[in-house]
């Protein structure tokens, strides 16, 4: 008797009934444009603050920024934001930044290229603890990424002797966006 | 019209009917008005900062893409060759694209790409996030404009072709808005970047982008809509769903590093020729499925209107010549052209008249359940006292006489 009572229950009315579809639709917008949100900050790693890099170097990532990754030899870091990646590495160097900086780009950069062009003039960069750097640009491809990369390589050297090379780099078109990020996590890098 | 009328087939029966945007009682246009009331907040602020980052390139940008963007508004609009839908609806079709899916997409991208980065890596997330994520999301948000349309005005997506004009609508707003981002973004923003990107993005493969995918997967959404009745539910989803997949293939295909040929660097004469070359390939399948299902929806809606007037032919408002001329776009602006040389531009236009109100009599007749409807009787005697008043017009019987023979 119920369910035939159930089935002799009139309809909801229509005004009641157009609400559905665009509620759904509204769930629908809500989990596409959040739920990568989510679903990254489940996948990530939890860090209390600043990631160590080595010893003597320290680099606190913005909001939207995640430890991607460690590598060795030089001891370093990937951070990302899914565009745009910031590769932190670390070494013992003796001479000045801009030394650190061709080293870089001939032992590291030019040698995986298939491609690299550098901008002509080196700029200088100081870091929030007063230390002095040198930055340069450069777009190139290369064999692990097979679209075009830009790139900016920022060089530092301790007072105690600690070379840092911050490497930020995006797919082409994509670096312009991020490098209000990647400019302030590099000047509120920590050097003992 | 003492016989009654022939028995005729026809799925159609909101056809003719038309409705604005602006439904206050229905609950999807507020969820549409509030999405793009509030995404325009973050759409503008991301013009104002693409403008700041070059201001002369954002305005040639935008130049450009008038210029590309209103003969195609025409085209599709105009695709539809009895019914064109209400302004309203596709001008907030064209609005849900280039704001709030633009918007969005932004958002999601961004979320959806740290995914990919999380699990892939970065260098896999540098090679495939655009591919991994770029289709499903934008492609989504794209055809809930579409859907929304449809909750907004149900009456007005009586056919797949209908859902090709509102769906190439939204992806049109959403390509020109995602173009400008590109030309001042990735080519650089200066004039020669911004042209370069208008060669690259619109020249070359102008024709393979968003319009295709948001078309198709409108088709696809006004099958499930259209065809109750007619086909099954688990057809019409197998439809829907496979249309709309086709668009997330083609979009995936094209943001890939699938079938990539595009020159990594531009030095020569060789490396511009080869973009479109490169386009062609990654495009033009998809160009072809979607230019063959718009052909067969064309061709069904002349059925429709073959099968809604044939029993109105040699009643006072419509000759067998006349629907024969209706039938066929060429004949009909012909018959324009002919009556223009006979009689003038006064006759030419009210023979336009004539003929969109014989189209209106299909519609109207769709809508009748009985052959002496007040609606349909008025219809016929537009119909006939247009005739009569274009026969009264000096050369303008000849012309007619001519084509009755």
């Amino acid at each position: 008797m119920s369910v035939e009572a159930g089935s002799l229950l009139p309809p909801p009315p229509l005004r009641e009934r157009r609400w559905i579809p665009a509620i759904a639709l509204v769930a629908l917008i809500v989990g596409v444009v959040s739920g990568g949100h989510a679903l990254s900050g489940a996948l990530a790693e939890t860090h209390a603050g600043a990631i160590a890099v080595g010893d003597s170097v320290e680099i606190d990532p913005l909001p939207g920024w995640e430890l991607a990754g460690r590598f060795e030899d030089p001891t370093g870091i990937r951070l990302t934001s899914g565009s745009a990646s910031l590769d932190v590495a670390t070494l013992p160097f003796g001479g000045a930044d801009v030394d650190l900086l061709r080293e870089y780009v001939d032992g590291v950069l030019a040698a995986q290229a298939e491609q690299l062009r550098l901008s002509q003039q080196v700029g200088p960069v100081r870091l929030d603890s007063g230390l002095t750097g040198s930055r340069i640009a450069y777009v190139g491809v290369f064999g692990d990424v097979q679209t075009p990369v830009e790139g900016e390589i920022t060089a530092v050297v301790s007072p105690t002797g600690t070379g840092v090379v911050f490497d930020a780099w995006a797919p082409s078109g994509q670096l312009r966006m991020a490098l209000d990020d990647l400019h302030a996590m590099i000047e509120r890098a920590a050097l003992a | 019209m003492s016989t009654p009328p022939e028995v005729v087939r026809m799925p159609r029966t909101g056809w003719g009917r038309h409705r604005s945007l602006f439904q206050w009682s229905q609950p999807a246009f507020w969820v549409y008005a509030t999405v793009v009331v509030v995404t325009a907040l973050y759409a503008f602020a991301q013009q104002q900062i693409i403008q700041e980052l070059s201001p002369t390139g954002w305005a040639l940008s935008w130049a450009l893409l008038v210029v590309y963007g209103l003969p195609l508004f025409l085209a599709i609009y105009l695709l539809d060759l009895y019914e064109r839908e209400p302004i309203s609806l596709v001008l907030g079709a064209l609005v849900w694209g280039a704001v709030a899916t633009t918007a969005l997409s932004a958002i999601a991208n961004d979320g959806w790409g740290l995914v990919v980065a999380r699990l892939g890596g970065p260098v896999f997330a540098a090679e495939w996030t655009a591919a991994l994520t770029a289709p499903l999301v934008e492609e989504t948000l794209k055809a809930v404009g579409v859907v929304l349309i449809y909750l907004i005005a149900r009456d007005e997506m009586d056919d797949m072709l209908d859902g090709f004009v509102y769906g190439a609508m939204v992806g049109l707003g959403f390509a020109i808005v995602e173009d400008v981002f590109y030309f001042i973004a990735i080519f650089g923003g200066s004039a020669g970047g911004v042209l370069a990107g208008f060669y690259v993005r619109v020249v070359s493969s102008g024709f393979y982008g968003h319009v295709l995918y948001t078309g198709l997967a409108g088709m696809g959404i006004a099958y499930f809509v259209s065809r109750r009745g007619e086909a099954s539910l688990a057809r019409r989803t197998l439809v829907a769903a496979g249309l709309f997949a086709a668009a997330v293939v083609g979009h995936f295909l094209w943001n890939s590093p699938l079938l990539d040929f595009f020159p990594s660097s531009v030095d020569d004469i060789g490396d511009w020729l080869r973009i479109p070359l490169a386009a062609a390939i990654k495009g033009l399948p998809l160009l072809v499925f979607v230019l063959v299902l718009v052909r067969l929806a064309r061709r069904r809606e002349r059925m429709w209107l073959e099968a809604a007037l044939r029993s109105e032919v040699d009643s006072p408002a419509l000759t067998a010549t006349e629907l024969r001329v209706l039938l066929d776009p060429e004949a009909k602006r012909r018959s324009r052209r002919d009556m223009r040389e006979r009689a003038g531009p006064a006759a030419e236009r009210l023979l336009k008249r004539l003929q969109r109100e014989q189209v209106n009599l299909a519609m109207v007749r769709t809508r009748s359940t009985t052959d002496d409807v007040p609606e349909l009787v008025r219809q016929r005697q537009l119909c006939k006292s247009l005739r009569d008043a274009l026969l009264a017009m000096p050369g303008a019987e000849l012309a007619t006489a001519s084509a009755r023979d």
